[in-house]
């Protein structure tokens, strides 16, 4: 059923060129090089370390591997972290 | 970046360090609270530091104690706790603010005034003149009127041709151009009946009269202030007189006397490094000579270091330095005939100096004659030059008329 939903918003929001982030809820994420990334539209921090960050998004678990990691600012609606980044994963 | 710093500085911010096992949760439970946290860095499993503004540090305490943590305030960052400081610290603030007010209070007087201008310019009447306008060192910048004080010092001295007044700081700086050509004559009005009339005593050479009658022929030995050439001009066939402003040159002959002596056997004062110094209090007119004994010399210099410009002429509080140099008196004789030429030529210098640009030198004499222990030398200059100056014939005629 959820799927079905889905599916429509995602044909609507093809249709009508809306945001898709904003339309299915996806988080968005955006990276400067390798040092900053930023991931709006998250669900909270799951874990929270130097060496790896996991943040829970709509879509699941993203892990985020890296080196002197730091989360630089936190909302509710988005978070920033900086470091050096290696792997992002999506669980 | 730098923007979001300054702004954080400006509300203030409070670093803290939690410790606790759901370190996680706490930030989760803080960002759904709408409490912005930034710079959060983990050390270890238990331990992480954030920043966070005043009002929401308030608000964390609680979720602190509901996530189960502890937590260190590390420090206190911002405007807003300097000023808390500072609020204990009233002195230090009253201090500034003074300081602040004395240096404005200080810099809205004029404590120098500089005269720039050429060497030959008499700065001496002008200060006097600024003195008499009320200008000198010590008053408010705002009472001076640049312009009009321009204008009035473009009137009062006829030798200025440029006048340029600016306040720099606490300096008043005049700067002045004199006039290159100035003659008497620009003062008279050209529309007034005058003579012409001798200025010294000479012998006539020539009387070219542009305008008016020449009274005087050549040859003829005239007396200082003596008409030479008439704007009185009668007409045989009429009765009438015609004043008119007579205009003209009048060659003569004149000397030009001059003497300068100098001792043969002269005493030099020879400085021989020795010094010694002495201080001075003076506090309003009267002083007290601080002196360390006697001067050690028996002959010496006296140099005062007075200073009286400025601030210092202000407040009636001066230290005045003396320096005594010692010397030593020799006694040198000169050789007479280098003696004899440095005076000729200072005595031909001076008397270069003193006659007029226009006038033709006819002849030179200088004499030599040494008489006790000085040798004098004499200068006797012949020269033509125009010895016309213009005068009024108004006066005369009311003279003439009260008689």
């Amino acid at each position: 059923m959820s799927k079905k939903i889905d599916n429509l918003k995602n044909n609507l929001a093809d249709a009508l060129e809306l945001p898709k982030e904003i339309v299915l809820d996806l988080p968005k994420i955006t990276m400067i090089g390798n040092i900053q990334l930023y991931i709006e539209n998250h669900k909270g921090i799951v874990e929270y370390s130097k060496e790896r960050i996991r943040i829970n998004s709509k879509i699941g678990i993203i892990r985020i591997i890296g080196k002197k990691m730091i989360i630089k600012n936190i909302v509710s609606e988005e978070v920033v972290i900086t470091g050096e980044i290696i792997n992002i994963e999506f669980m | 970046m730098l923007i979001i710093r300054l702004w954080n500085y400006f509300r203030g911010y409070v670093i803290i360090r939690i410790e606790g096992l759901t370190l996680e949760r706490f930030i989760n439970l803080a960002t759904l609270n709408d409490i912005y946290l930034w710079d959060i860095d983990r050390f270890d499993y238990t331990t992480l530091e954030a920043k966070v503004s005043i009002k929401g540090f308030k608000e964390l305490k609680k979720i602190i104690i509901k996530a189960g943590c502890r937590f260190d305030v590390i420090s206190k960052e911002g405007l807003p706790f300097v000023l808390n400081k500072l609020k204990r610290r009233k002195m230090l603030v009253v201090g500034f603010i003074l300081m602040i007010g004395v240096i404005f209070f200080l810099t809205s007087f004029i404590w120098n005034i500089e005269i720039v201008g050429s060497k030959d310019f008499d700065e001496g009447k002008l200060i006097e003149y600024l003195d008499k306008e009320g200008i000198k060192t010590g008053i408010k910048k705002s009472i001076v009127n640049e312009d009009e004080l321009q204008i009035d010092i473009l009137k009062k001295f006829d030798d200025i041709a440029y006048v340029d007044i600016d306040i720099q700081g606490t300096n008043l700086v005049v700067e002045v151009k004199k006039r290159s050509f100035y003659t008497e004559d620009d003062k008279i009005d050209k529309n007034k009946p005058c003579n012409i009339v001798a200025n010294k005593k000479a012998v006539i050479e020539k009387v070219i009269a542009k305008n008016g009658n020449a009274v005087v022929e050549k040859g003829e030995i005239v007396e200082e202030g003596q008409v030479l050439i008439t704007g009185i001009v009668q007409n045989d066939s009429e009765e009438n007189i015609l004043l008119v402003h007579s205009e003209g040159e009048v060659l003569a002959r004149t000397y030009y006397y001059n003497t300068i002596k100098e001792p043969i056997i002269k005493q030099i004062q020879e400085e021989t490094g020795e010094k010694y110094f002495s201080r001075e209090l003076k506090i309003g007119n009267k002083s007290i000579h601080l002196k360390n004994g006697d001067i050690p010399f028996k002959d010496y210099l006296e140099f005062i270091d007075d200073k009286e410009n400025g601030f210092y002429s202000v407040i009636p509080f001066n230290i005045v330095t003396h320096e005594y140099r010692e010397v030593e008196i020799k006694t040198v004789k000169q050789n007479v005939d280098s003696l004899k030429e440095s005076l000729n030529v200072i005595i031909t210098k001076e008397a270069m100096e003193k006659i007029p640009e226009d006038s033709k030198v006819l002849s030179k004499e200088i004499d030599f004659e040494t008489k006790d222990n000085f040798l004098i030398a004499k200068i006797k200059i012949e020269l033509i030059e125009d010895i016309g100056k213009k005068e009024y014939i108004q006066n005369q005629i009311e003279k003439y008329e009260e008689e």
